[in-house]
């Protein structure tokens, strides 16, 4: 199985940039969250009264899968976690994209539509991230990391 | 149920227990700290966000002529008129067809096919398409309007029916 055993290794540098990124991505959130909120708002599908309730929960979320993810630890509940935070994102971005909004797709810090507008290669962009989070999921043997010090595998 | 079978069930609830756990964990640091801080949202907005996104703007490229070029009363040309059709009837070009140009529904698609087949039957290179003249100009709404449901080759008379019309009368 020794294709195996060079997936788990790569997905070890995977996880890490993917830790990397979702603690980078969701400082800002955590810092503004009222700016956050103003950014799923523009997206105009969730409900008025869930606006705020996700804008203060997922960046946290994020932040704790992202922090596992580097640390090794539970690995493949955090990338299944961000798997699906990635797959509800895609989901906005393409209602948004088919209704044609102008708009920040709001993943980092909160930029302007003029900055960074969301587009198809926001869509690819997020899909490989996504195709990033399942292949960690499926590949990590807890190589580097607290799941390998504490013999813990989940395969 | 092999024994193989059975690990894996085990370590997929483990793994989900593990997801639920973490966003558990997750909702509840958000919560005390979102408390906490000075700056926290109210857990439920009370007043809806102003967000403010632009519309795309309609449509595809359009090239402006004057009332008096000679691609207005070219027979190569194929007249629209993007007025109401009271305005239509009291005066239009010679020629011209009408298709009201509604701000809130621009170009239905029955509009767009009947208009698509006319411009074929009538054999023009060319649409020119004139409208209220206004600011904005109706004509060159909905010449960007047919523009980009593609039909090539269209053109907007600079002040619409006022310019062309007005020099029709002279």
């Amino acid at each position: 199985m020794r294709g195996g055993q060079n997936a788990a290794w790569f997905a070890v540098p995977v996880r890490w940039y993917l830790g990397a990124l979702f603690v980078g991505a969701c400082l800002h959130k955590i810092a503004v969250p009222a700016s956050f909120a103003l950014d799923i708002a523009t997206y105009d599908i969730l409900p008025l009264v869930a606006i705020n309730v996700v804008a203060i929960g997922l960046p946290w979320i994020e932040l704790i899968a992202g922090v596992m993810l580097i640390a090794g630890w539970r690995v493949r509940a955090a990338s299944l976690i961000l798997a699906g935070m990635m797959l509800v994102f895609l989901v906005a971005l393409c209602i948004a994209l088919a209704r044609g909004l102008d708009m920040s797709c709001g993943c980092f810090a909160s930029q302007g539509a003029e900055d960074d507008p969301i587009s198809r290669l926001t869509v690819f962009r997020d899909l490989v991230w996504l195709g990033l989070c399942l292949f960690v999921s499926t590949f990590d043997r807890g190589l580097v990391g607290f799941d390998g010090w504490l013999g813990r595998r989940d395969s | 149920m092999s024994a193989v079978d059975g690990t894996r069930i085990q370590s997929l609830r483990s793994t989900l227990v593990d997801a639920a756990l973490v966003v558990l964990t997750g909702i509840v640091v958000a919560l005390v700290v979102n408390f906490i801080r000075a700056d926290g949202l109210p857990l439920v907005a009370h007043t809806p966000y102003l967000t403010l996104v632009p519309c795309p703007e309609p449509g595809g490229p359009v090239e402006a002529l004057d009332a008096g070029s000679p691609e207005v009363a070219s027979p190569r040309s194929f007249l629209v008129d993007a007025r109401s059709d009271i305005q239509f009837d009291q005066q239009h070009l010679p020629g011209a067809v009408n298709v009201h140009y509604d701000w809130l529904d621009p170009l239905p698609e029955t509009a767009l096919a009947g208009l698509a087949r006319s411009i074929a039957a009538s054999g023009s290179t060319r649409v020119v398409v004139y409208g209220d003249g206004g600011r904005p100009d109706s004509g060159e709404y909905l010449a960007k309007e047919i523009s980009g449901r593609g039909i090539k080759n269209v053109h907007f008379i600079r002040g619409g029916a006022p310019a062309a019309l007005g020099r029709e009368e002279r």
